[in-house]
């Protein structure tokens, strides 16, 4: 039994709409234990993301509060913890995947510049040192001619690259939590298989915990080790992927599994 | 982009945005006034003696010629939303016309055409331009609202034609396209309606503008030739105030700042309301 | 009688399109593909990004220009048509867009999307085509009251039923659907689905979408046409492609999607990247990827063939590929 290293307690977020409030999280509580791999896994608008958002201070400010007992990592509680505080800790000891890696690099800069700020900035490491840890990472990644990938500007890249550029750069500081958002869903799926390979692979040699949101049912089947399904912001079911997809104990899980398994014949 | 009632519940829960419309407001009731021949009727009588100080009976003063101030800042303010409204809607819709064709048809010759033209229009220093028209149509009252017609459309066409090449791609475009509409007909339903945003934006500054630059015209002696603005009241303040009487330029520019003050709160506002990115996540 | 049904109504010959970058070298997004549609069939075109399915679907419906080859819709081509023929053709096929949101026009409300191809065509009269948009509705399952609603109102799935009734209203034989499933969440992809076979079955309405989602395809379509790169791999009954793909792609393409199924193998990885549509590779299109590639792959461009040992009934088993060539 792994050590808790992600703790959340009674995770809520209210969005602001006109003067009413909205509840999209609604008390959600989990652990994610160091190198597993924990699905988030619902329909459009459950909350997933904003769950995700929440955990790493990336809420919207004016348009939405987050209330929760607590947001455990390691001794730190994240929810009590002050702007500043949090961006120490974002990077470092928890990172995110997004979804969309035709935006989430900067089009003006090259890969290699973008690839080594996370070196420089939490590892401390000079600008030659963070060149060849992002090379290594890459090369660690399988990806063909690091050197040239570095030299190139992200619109120059294939989608799968691109998200494997910031799966690299999301992994360059070890952190204890990787939060990936739908990292796959825009992308081709030969690639996606490539993707979510380096995902679990990257996580279980650096020992970090993968907190991985999805839609795609069948993604959760070969690459989480345990599921939590969200429904219109509550987890209505907790459980290791092999009981879930065999024996779902709550009726929109299973309804969940079965369109999905319709679809696929 | 928002709806009609989102964009006008948000500007009511902007402080800003209600002062704006409050001030405009206001304006608009007395240009209505004039208009009506209720207010400012009295802009040309000289009905006082000169230089009277703000009193009973002419309530900001006389000027020089013992015109009552009053009456004139009044009858102004129907100057100023006349010019004001006239480019607007003019300078406007031209350049929707012009901006759309040109983002419609980029790239072709039409494209480069009114490319030119806004090259060659912005090249110009203005106020020579404006006085080569007024010399030109030899003082007739519309030189200058043809003046500043003929140079305003620019920039909305330049944010048009922007726009309109973004929504050229847009899948609701291709499925007109696919019903068989015809260019001008997608144009004019589909395409120009969602520049709206857009055009109300910019004719609310051209607006601002035109008002702003006919008090400078005024001033050069190149602007309203039958009847009175701020800017011919400023005119002549310019002689009034070295010699110590001030109620002219008092009342021209106060009266300016206010509405435009009240304008530009407005436009802001509205930009901002009609901005779905503002409250949405 | 068996053998083939009668003459297709949709017909692709030869078909190039290319994009000209301003200033620069073009650039071919599909090149040389031929696939026929029969009256009242459902094909899809299926491939990953560039493959080049979504160009060749806005060529069928006059969107973009070809650079050669012919649409035959009845026999005739569309293409070179003039404008009064091609409109008739218009009515006669429809289209679904990807996003609902972005293809219907924001600022009109649903009643007068649905009247736009009404009045364009010139079908019933002021009178009667109110009637006309509400029965629509009915047939896509919404309610008559969302007709004075605006786009922005409604939710995903409603919006692209919506989509769905303006391209039946007109009474069309072919309506071509690019990825009009992909911005839904899968129950309501389901539910989608469902409709779309109902209101095939009841107006014998043909259809041929662009999907990259196989699911959805294996459910819907009588069958598929795989695109890589702007090629056209193989095609054929969906039953017998998805059973015995005869392409090493499309097999690939099968074995990396992820089956919700936790006891079945983890979907393979297919390595490498897909050749930019600028520098196209000599050979086959997917030699560089190809996990069975000889020496040949690498020369020459393969030709299409058909496979023997279809039964008549069924649309022929066509491969582009060296390791079918006997």
């Amino acid at each position: 039994m792994s050590a808790t290293v992600l703790s959340v307690r009674k995770l809520s977020v209210f969005l602001r709409d006109g003067r009413a409030e909205q509840t999209v999280v609604d008390g959600v509580s989990f652990d994610l234990a160091a190198g597993e791999v924990l699905a988030l896994v619902g329909e459009s608008g459950c909350g997933k993301s904003k769950t995700a958002e929440a955990i790493m201070g990336l809420l919207p400010s004016g348009l939405a509060r987050l209330e929760a007992d607590e947001i455990r990592l390691g001794d730190v509680n994240l929810a009590r913890l002050g702007a500043e505080a949090m961006r120490r800790v974002r990077g470092r000891d928890l990172s995110m995947v997004f979804q969309e890696p035709m935006t989430a690099l900067d089009p003006v800069f090259r890969v290699g510049n973008q690839l080594t700020t996370p070196f420089r900035r939490h590892r401390g490491q000079s600008r030659r040192e963070a060149s060849n840890s992002a090379e290594a990472m890459l090369r660690r990644l399988g990806m063909p001619d690091p050197d040239r990938v570095m030299r190139r500007y992200p619109h120059e890249l294939s989608g799968g690259m691109r998200q494997r550029v910031l799966l690299a750069m999301a992994m360059a500081c070890r952190p204890q939590v990787l939060i990936a958002d739908e990292p796959t869903t825009a992308l081709d799926v030969t690639t996606q298989a490539q993707v979510l390979e380096d995902l679990v692979r990257l996580g279980q040699e650096a020992g970090t915990a993968v907190l991985l949101i999805t839609h795609d049912l069948g993604v959760v089947a070969h690459y989480a080790d345990r599921a939590l399904v969200m429904q219109r912001g509550r987890i209505v079911e907790e459980a290791g992927v092999g009981d879930l997809f065999r024996a779902p104990t709550h009726d929109y899980s299973r309804a969940l599994i079965a369109a999905a398994r319709g679809l696929s014949g | 982009m928002n709806g009609r009632v989102e964009t006008w519940s948000r500007l009511k829960g902007d402080p800003a945005g209600v002062a704006g419309l409050l001030i405009v407001g206001v304006f608009l009731l007395l240009a209505a006034g004039v208009w009506a021949g209720v207010l400012g009727q009295g802009w040309a009588d000289a009905s006082g003696g000169r230089w009277e100080s703000p009193g009973a009976e002419h309530w900001f003063g006389t000027n020089v010629l013992g015109q009552d101030i009053f009456e004139r800042s009044v009858y102004s303010v129907r100057t100023a939303f006349e010019i004001g409204l006239v480019v607007a809607v003019l300078s406007t819709l031209l350049g929707a016309a012009l901006g759309a064709l040109s983002g419609w048809y980029a790239r072709t010759w039409v494209d480069g055409t009114v490319m030119w033209l806004k090259g060659v229009l912005d090249a110009i220093p203005f106020y020579l331009f404006v006085a080569a028209v007024a010399y030109a149509l030899q003082g007739r009252p519309w030189a200058m609202h043809l003046a500043m017609v003929a140079t305003f459309w620019t920039t909305t066409g330049r944010l048009v034609r922007a726009e309109v090449l973004k929504l050229r791609g847009q899948d609701f475009v291709r499925a007109a396209r696919t019903v068989g509409l015809s260019d001008a007909r997608i144009l004019l339903r589909h395409v120009l309606p969602n520049t709206s945003h857009i055009l109300l934006v910019q004719g609310t500054l051209a607006l601002v503008a035109a008002i702003k630059t006919e008090v400078i015209l005024s001033f050069l002696g190149l602007g309203v030739q039958d009847g009175v603005s701020w800017g011919l009241m400023l005119a002549e303040s310019t002689q009034e105030v070295p010699a110590g009487h001030f109620a002219n330029f008092a009342a021209a520019s106060g009266m300016l700042f206010a509405l435009l003050m009240g304008f530009n709160l407005l436009a802001d506002a509205l930009q901002d309301a009609m901005d779905p990115r503002q409250a949405s996540l | 009688m068996n053998g083939r049904p009668s003459a297709p109504l949709l017909s692709v010959r030869g078909l190039t399109v290319e994009f000209r970058q301003p200033g620069g070298p073009s650039l071919t997004a599909v090149r040389n593909v031929s696939l026929d549609i029969p009256a009242g069939g459902v094909v899809a075109l299926v491939g990953e990004s560039g493959s080049g399915k979504t160009s060749l679907a806005q060529a069928i419906l006059g969107l973009v220009p070809a650079a050669a080859g012919q649409v035959l819709f009845r026999g005739e081509d569309i293409l070179a048509m003039d404008r009064p023929a091609l409109q008739k053709t218009r009515r006669a096929v429809q289209a679904v867009f990807q996003d609902p949101l972005a293809s219907l026009s924001p600022r009109r409300r649903v009643l007068q999307t649905l009247l736009e191809p009404l009045e364009q065509f010139g079908i019933g009269d002021r009178g009667s085509r109110a009637r006309m948009a509400a029965e629509a509705l009915a047939e896509v399952e919404l309610d008559a009251s969302l007709l004075t609603r605006y786009p922005h109102e409604l939710s995903g799935g409603q919006r692209q039923r919506v989509a769905l009734a303006r391209a039946l209203i007109s009474g069309p034989e072919l309506v071509v659907a690019d990825e009009p499933f992909s911005s839904l969440d899968v129950s309501l992809q389901t539910r989608l689905v469902e409709l779309v076979r109902q209101i095939r079955r009841r107006r014998g309405v043909a259809f041929l979408f662009v999907s990259h989602d196989l699911a959805v395809v294996r459910r819907l379509a009588d069958s598929v046409a795989v695109f890589y790169a702007g090629r056209l791999l193989e095609s054929g009954a969906t039953r017998r492609i998805f059973a015995a793909p005869a392409h090493p792609y499309t097999r690939a393409l099968l074995a990396a999607i992820p089956v919700p199924d936790p006891g079945l193998p983890p979907p393979r990885i297919l390595s490498g990247e897909t050749p930019s549509p600028l520098t196209p590779p000599p050979g086959c299109v997917f030699h560089n990827r190809c996990p069975e590639a000889s020496e040949i792959c690498a020369r020459e461009t393969p030709e299409e063939r058909s496979l023997p040992g279809t039964p008549d009934e069924e649309p022929e088993h066509r491969v582009t590929c060296h390791l079918h060539n006997d």
